[in-house]
């Protein structure tokens, strides 16, 4: 521990005071070493409130502040602030800056490319396939998967990008230490172990409504480029693309299909100008990122290819044909098909078997990408 | 003068005789009663009295005494009047002693003379037959539930006077006559045929009551889960003999039968509401009277919003479900009431009950699977069936489509339960769902492929044994409607839709 990680530290832990009243001060005292030591009429006349004061004056406690220090260190967890080395040049350049960051994990190379991939917590399959399609493809050409641990597309993006072994980031509203929402929790731990998990707020602060807009801003700021899958015409996720083009981001969406109110945010967007998605490709390109490896065939190509390769009885086909990516009730097949329902039963299981259809709710069925 | 005449009373749903004794002579005349009686027999000494008088029978002061034997049996309820009151007359002299002989008498008086109907009745006749006793004298609302038990002579009366006057001859009351087979008394309101499309939830249900396997339907308000669950007595096979006269009697302690209908003749079907109480459920009271579980024998238990029952009280059912009888233990000795019965369960797959329909549910999955963690593990061991049911489209409501009645299924599910008997009869069994687990290896006559299957399953599904047991007993139950004495691949792979084994994780992966 040195004496920048103490004031900065101590800066950024003052009830009351937030990043503007931190800006304000660094712009009149310079460091936070100036500002702990100076006086207190200074510093009232920057405050000016009586109680900012009396709280900035109580909080010069060194125990306390070198206490929370080694609290961070025994939950190894860093903390990162404008003087470190570490500090993720991308965040410099965005307006309202953060001034203390806390890291469990590691940051994405600071020459590597990032994208953050985003959308709605309650989204369909479809929506959480193509989060992890594209984080898993992104993270082989060796890009940086930021997302923000939520549910839904989030989660799905991270889960993609650990699957092909590459570098994953989720930043959090809350302190880290809070695992939310608590379906992430075996993401979290694998997270941790190969990629980061990023947060303004120290530990032990719990997710409130308000701090994800902040954290929002900061999934833009580590990123290039912003990648929406899914999100509905009103949603946080917008928070994240405003943000992002403040910051002077590349925005990116899929397309989907106009009546389906889960894609009409996304629809939006690329009608306001946002790049449209329809290959990994179209990603790589805007942010010249050069190939690794030859394009493969999409995912479902190769879920077709490995339907033909299973030579499916004509009964099993029919089935597969009726299915989708989003989940049908088994009935519904039966009566399109038309055919005794303890036939289409066992067509579907034993798809299921074989690994190309999968139950997602007693009695629905859908295709296994 | 000494007289004494037949009587009965209940012990659960089972009939006891009791003899009741009167004697008459000199000394200080008072009236007293012995024989363990509760408080309602000890009353019958008022309105026995009083009934006598307006009846027109004149007791001069004598001092009475009346023994309800054996002494060591509770007597209760108040069946006791009329035989009191004709033991009575014999001991007065008013008829002779010789005419009782060999006859029993139930019914409750009111002041005036008239007799009135009791529960419990048939019980005490079955009993007074295997006793070989012929001759009944009942009361007139009875005589219905009575005279179901062939080669009695059952006689319902109406007053008092009335049966004293066929003791004198005066006036010979008519036998009842058996009563006969009433078709219609069979028939249903309700056809299976009155639900639209749900194909695989009417395949499910088939298979269920063809094994009588426990199923649980899974689905939003209003896709027709209660619908179903009322018809499956509709598809059952019809009630035997016995079977109707265990029913009855159960329905005749609890007094719950209609005077005009002798035997009970549909399979019940109950569904009680989700406020009901333990004692309600599974029997019980100070005297035990046979509760929902026994009510449902040889038919259905509809459990309506599963969850919203009280925990304990489902669990109070695992052993019943066993053993397909209760129990139930007193002060006054133990009861045990008969309760075979199919239990259907209902319930929504979330706590907003829309899951998996994304555009309605907004559960997240923490939320579904706390909420399926409702039932506990034992209970859930209890059901082998699980099915989705999910709200009709509007062609399917509307559209043409002949729907098959409950007779052609009935027919079905008949046959297979025919097989079922046949093959399980030398185990003591009869439907598949009793198959114990180190029998079912010798019921299912597996094949080579059938065993691989089995494996690859197994690993696949990560099934327990006893999940693996299940998907083989509802696998044995499809080949039976599928006519195929050995359980075939495709029995299994149909059984799988309908397993149990992941039920906490909403029956899939996402």
């Amino acid at each position: 521990m040195n004496a920048e990680d103490f004031y900065w530290y101590w800066l950024n832990n003052i009830e009351g005071i937030g990043r503007r009243t931190i800006c304000r001060l660094l712009e009149r005292f310079l460091t936070p070493e100036e500002i702990y030591h100076a006086g207190e009429r200074e510093i009232t006349d920057v405050l000016q409130h009586k109680k900012m004061v009396t709280a900035f004056v109580r909080s010069k406690e060194e125990k306390k502040i070198i206490d929370g220090l080694q609290a961070l260190q025994e939950r190894k967890v860093t903390f990162i602030h404008p003087d470190s080395v570490q500090y993720p040049e991308r965040l410099r350049t965005i307006p309202d800056m953060p001034y203390g960051l806390y890291l469990k994990g590691t940051l994405p190379n600071q020459q590597q490319k990032a994208v953050a991939i985003i959308g709605a917590r309650s989204c369909t399959r479809y929506g959480k396939e193509m989060a992890r399609f594209f984080g898993k493809e992104l993270a082989k050409q060796g890009v940086a998967i930021i997302s923000g641990l939520a549910r839904g597309i989030d989660g799905m993006a991270h889960e993609g990008a650990l699957e092909a072994e590459g570098y994953t980031l989720g930043v959090l509203g809350s302190g880290i230490d809070q695992v939310y929402p608590f379906e992430n929790q075996s993401l979290f731990l694998r997270m941790e172990q190969v990629g980061g998990i990023l947060s303004e707020s120290n530990i032990g602060v719990p997710p409130t409504a308000g701090l994800f807009p902040q954290r929002n801003r900061l999934i833009a700021g580590c990123a290039d480029g912003i990648l929406v899958v899914e999100a509905m015409e009103k949603s946080g996720t917008f928070i994240t693309v405003d943000q992002g083009l403040d910051q002077g981001k590349d925005i990116f969406a899929l397309p989907g299909r106009i009546i389906d109110p889960k894609c009409a945010g996304c629809n939006r967007l690329i009608k306001l100008g946002a790049h449209m998605v329809t290959e990994v490709d179209d990603i790589l390109e805007i942010l010249k990122i050069e190939r690794k490896n030859p394009p493969e065939k999409s995912q479902i190509e190769r879920s077709k290819e490995k339907i033909e390769k299973l030579s499916l009885a004509p009964l099993e086909k029919m089935v597969y044909s009726c299915l989708q990516i989003e989940p049908i009730y088994l009935d519904d097949i039966i009566s399109e098909l038309r055919i005794a329902p303890q036939e289409v039963c066992m067509a579907l299981n034993k798809l299921v078997l074989r690994g190309v259809v999968t139950e997602t709710a007693r009695n629905y069925y859908a295709i296994k990408l | 003068m000494y007289s004494k005449i037949l009587s009965g009373t209940l012990h659960g749903v089972e009939g006891r005789l009791i003899t009741v004794e009167a004697d008459v002579s000199d000394g200080l005349p008072v009236f007293n009663m012995v024989g363990f009686l509760a408080s309602e027999v000890r009353e019958a000494s008022e309105r026995v009295r009083t009934a006598l008088k307006n009846s027109g029978y004149l007791l001069p002061p004598k001092r009475v005494t009346v023994n309800l034997s054996p002494a060591d049996v509770r007597k209760e309820g108040s069946v006791f009047d009329l035989p009191i009151s004709i033991a009575l007359l014999a001991a007065y002299g008013y008829l002779p002693s010789e005419s009782l002989k060999d006859i029993l008498l139930i019914g409750e008086l009111s002041l005036n003379g008239d007799i009135l109907g009791v529960r419990g009745v048939l019980p005490i006749v079955d009993y007074a037959r295997k006793q070989n006793i012929k001759t009944l004298i009942l009361p007139y609302d009875n005589r219905k539930e009575a005279s179901v038990i062939p080669g009695m002579e059952i006689y319902g009366a109406k007053s008092l006077k009335q049966v004293v006057d066929h003791f004198l001859c005066n006036h010979m009351m008519e036998a009842e006559k058996m009563s006969e087979d009433k078709e219609d008394n069979c028939s249903f309101s309700m056809d299976f045929s009155d639900v639209k499309g749900q194909k695989i939830l009417k395949r499910a249900t088939e298979i269920a009551v063809s094994g009588m396997h426990n199923i649980l339907y899974l689905g939003p308000p209003g896709a027709g889960k209660s619908m179903i669950a009322k018809r499956i007595p509709t598809i059952m096979p019809s009630l035997s003999y016995e079977e109707s006269i265990e029913i009855t009697k159960i329905y005749s302690v609890n007094g719950m039968l209609d005077p005009e209908e002798g035997l009970i003749k549909r399979r019940p079907f109950r569904m009680p509401h989700h406020s009901i109480t333990a004692q309600a459920l599974i029997g019980g009271g100070k005297v035990p009277k046979p509760g929902e579980i026994s009510l449902a024998h040889h038919g259905v238990l509809f459990l309506d919003e599963f969850l919203e029952f009280q925990k304990n009280i489902i669990e109070m059912m695992r052993q019943p479900l066993e053993d397909g009888k209760i129990t139930i233990s007193r002060l006054q000795g133990s009861y045990t009431f008969p309760c075979e019965f199919m239990l259907v369960a209902a319930m929504n797959p979330c706590p907003c009950g829309y899951y998996p329909d994304l555009s309605r549910c907004h559960c997240t999955r923490p939320q579904i699977e706390r909420y399926l963690k409702k039932i506990s593990e034992p209970m859930l061991d209890r059901m082998d069936m699980n099915v989705s049911v999910h709200k009709m489209k509007y062609d399917e409501l509307y559209g043409d489509h002949k729907e098959e009645s409950s007779l052609k299924v009935k027919e079905r599910v008949l046959a297979a339960q025919a097989v079922q008997k046949k093959r399980l009869a030398p185990f003591g069994i009869r439907f598949n769902s009793q198959i114990p687990s180190n029998l079912l290896e010798e019921v299912c006559y597996l094949g080579s492929e059938e065993r691989n299957l089995r494996k690859e399953i197994f690993e696949n599904y990560q099934l327990s044994a006893r999940g693996s047991a299940k998907v083989l007993k509802v696998a044995r139950t499809i080949a039976d409607l599928d006519h195929s004495e050995p359980v075939k691949c495709n029995h299994i792979w149909e059984a799988l839709t309908y397993r149990m084994s992941d039920f906490y994780q909403g029956g899939g992966v996402e």
